[in-house]
């Protein structure tokens, strides 16, 4: 009953003017971002962190939310339009949606990527509101030792599943883990790396890293890979002259992908989501994969599918919901934009685990609502309102766009501790990352590795202190070889068997 | 691409470079001294030095591939010239550096153009560009110092 109340005040909240404002600026800026080719979700709430320096944590977990729905809906009106995905977890939805829009059905595809991404972002969200509960009381049950072996499982996926580049994923963690290691010792009094210098001693910030890794190293990759504009829609899409309501796909349309298709990509997504690392261009190709192996209409695959679309959309947009949870329950980010919504948390004094939940739920709630209003709601409506113009939104010049984002990321650092230090550091990790990119390094390893290292070494010389430095421990208690053996479970399934296959293929 | 060119782009340097950097985090990390220690303690050099060694390991591999493999698929900036990133880098430091002293409007102003410049934007249309950079200032300004109430720095003695 409490749960509900505070859910129920969750929307409530919605009601204020202007936490609904933050809300709706939030989802048209994902939108926005989405819906660019180069521009992401991530990116969006990378120049946001700094604003949460000056708003209420609500408004801004709230923008945060909608910014991340909105993001893995829109990346799939470029895929759809250019065939240029907005967003890496559009990937499939190019492949069936740009096959409509030569069609001349570009406004169908789109509508139903809407649909897909709707109806997954709204079981994502409930999802996540039902069983938080359950998810907290869980996390309870582990103890530290456990937390030790889910950090390092949840660190062991994020490298096995990037890319398939297992070394360089490696050099991507570890340099996170040791940047994370400049400043206070987790556990004494201690300064490390600070190489004598005062700047140091309390550590890097969360901030300049963010907006290092995703907003300078963007502005370079693209002054390097110039070119005037993004791309040039379809011409057709111009001429065929779009109405708003051939935005909205028949029914016979969608009784023909089936309810079923939507709420077990949705199911998949989700689960997906949780897995640390993974990611919605994960959830997409499973999805979709798992779609036409069970489809009645496999034909249509490849040529238009709309069932394809439906599949890949209710999925990432549903992997929204489950990523958020190990993120809330262990501090554990699903993905780089929970990271960086975890960054926002930890900015406002908010430590997540489950007392987060059992003593500051109003706080949460709110952000809760705004993801299933965003899906339920926003998604439908803003494509039904902006759609005709969805199809030119890359004819914004470039030049314009990556000089305003590079005033927005540099300003937004400065922002943060009124520190020019701070631009300092978020250049040069723009450098880094932009050198990290360059050669395949994952960024998103890096700051995955960043956020967990501290989480690691707490946990580990937490559990040997407890146990007179006996490293049996960790086979000796239930959660901890639990999650251990789940390690192994993974590094199985997806680099031996995964590499098998491949072979086979 | 041969491996000159790896080299060149970076493929072999990155790694090279990391190991140095890896040396002197680790060279630092002998430095550390603990506080208190009691049985069973690992010390709060432990973790960087195992992750030193660690990376020392990946890195290690990561130049053996380089060398051996066949080019792997281009990272994210697949081709286009190294100039553009490095006249952003450049007009960036500028920027950071003269934040301060010039004020928010002037410096920021200044790194509108000069990023215009390098993107090659309404170069030709000197009108358009004044306006659109006087925009992008006044914009950013109004969402940082106005919605949000932020401080931002001014030129001395001026009002913005």
């Amino acid at each position: 009953m409490d749960t509900f109340l505070t859910l129920a005040g969750g929307f409530g909240a919605l009601l204020d003017w202007t936490v609904l404002a933050f809300m709706v600026a939030g989802f048209l800026i994902g939108t926005f971002f989405g819906a660019m080719p180069g521009l992401t979700s991530v990116l969006a709430i990378a120049l946001l962190l700094p604003i949460t320096y000056t708003i209420d944590v609500i408004p801004a977990l709230v923008m945060s939310a909608s910014i991340f729905m909105a993001g893995m809906y829109s990346g799939s009106i470029t895929a759809t339009t250019i065939n240029i995905p907005g967003a890496p977890s559009s990937m499939m939805t190019a492949i069936e949606g740009n096959r409509l829009m030569k069609q001349g059905k570009g406004a169908n595809a789109l509508g139903h990527a809407a649909i897909g991404s709707m109806i997954g972002g709204s079981v994502g969200a409930i999802l996540l509101m039902a069983f938080m509960p359950l998810a907290a009381e869980i996390s309870l049950l582990i103890r530290t030792p456990g937390k030790f072996a889910l950090v390092l499982f949840a660190l062991v996926v994020i490298i096995i599943v990037d890319k398939g580049a297992i070394a360089k994923g490696v050099v991507a963690t570890l340099l996170g883990v040791m940047l994370a290691t400049i400043g206070i010792d987790v556990l004494q009094p201690i300064p490390r790396f600070n190489f004598g210098t005062e700047t140091l001693v309390e550590g890097i910030d969360i901030m300049p890293i963010v907006i290092g890794a995703f907003a300078i190293s963007e502005v370079l990759i693209q002054a390097q890979t110039w070119r005037a504009s993004i791309g040039t829609p379809d011409t057709r899409a111009e001429e065929m002259g779009i109405r708003r309501r051939d935005f909205v796909p028949p029914m016979s349309e969608i009784r023909r992908i089936g309810l079923f298709t939507y709420i077990k990509s949705a199911f998949i997504g989700y689960g997906i989501g949780i897995l640390p690392g993974a990611g919605g261009s994960m959830a997409a190709f499973v999805s979709y994969a798992t779609a036409r192996s069970s489809s009645k209409h496999p034909e249509e695959y490849g040529k238009g599918s709309r069932e394809g679309i439906a599949a890949a959309e209710s999925a990432n947009n549903s992997m929204c919901g489950g990523a958020f949870v190990p993120m809330l329950m262990f501090g554990i980010p699903g993905d780089p934009t929970t990271a960086i919504v975890l960054g926002v948390l930890v900015i406002n004094g908010l430590q997540p685990g489950p007392r987060l939940l059992e003593n500051q739920a109003d706080l949460l709630a709110p952000m809760f609502a705004s993801l299933l209003i965003s899906a339920l709601i926003l998604v439908p409506l803003t494509l039904f309102l902006f759609g005709p113009w969805f199809v030119r939104i890359v004819s914004i010049p470039k030049g314009l766009l990556y000089s305003a984002i590079a005033v927005v990321a540099l300003v937004g650092s400065y922002v943060a501790t009124y520190s020019a230090f701070q631009m300092s550091l978020a250049l040069g990790f723009g450098v880094l990352a932009y050198v990290m990119r360059r050669n395949n390094y994952s960024t998103v390893s890096m700051l995955l590795g960043f956020i967990l290292g501290p989480d690691l070494e707490q946990y580990l010389r937490r559990s040997l202190s407890l146990n007179d430095g006996n490293p049996m421990v960790f086979l000796t208690s239930p959660d901890s070889l639990f999650f251990l053996a789940l390690t192994v479970v993974f590094v199985y399934a997806i680099l031996i068997r995964g590499r098998k296959r491949g072979i086979q293929s | 691409m041969n491996l000159n060119g790896r080299f060149a782009r970076g493929g072999i340097v990155f790694p090279l470079v990391l190991i140095v950097v890896t040396t002197i985090y680790l060279a630092a990390a002998f430095d550390i001294r603990t506080q208190f220690s009691a049985a069973g303690d690992i010390g709060p050099r432990t973790i960087p030095v195992l992750a030193a060694v660690l990376m020392y390991a990946a890195l290690l591999i990561v130049l053996v591939q380089e060398v051996r493999n066949p080019p792997e698929p281009e990272g994210d900036a697949d081709g286009g010239s190294l100039l553009r990133p490095v006249l952003v880098v450049v007009a960036t430091g500028a920027y950071i550096a003269l934040f301060r002293t010039l004020g928010y409007s002037l410096s920021t102003l200044l790194f509108v153009a000069a990023l215009f410049l390098t993107f090659g934007f309404e170069t030709r249309r000197p009108v358009r560009f004044a306006l659109y950079a006087v925009a992008v200032t006044a914009v950013f300004y109004g969402l940082f110092a106005v919605i949000f109430g932020v401080r931002l720095p001014t030129l001395a003695g001026g009002p913005i």
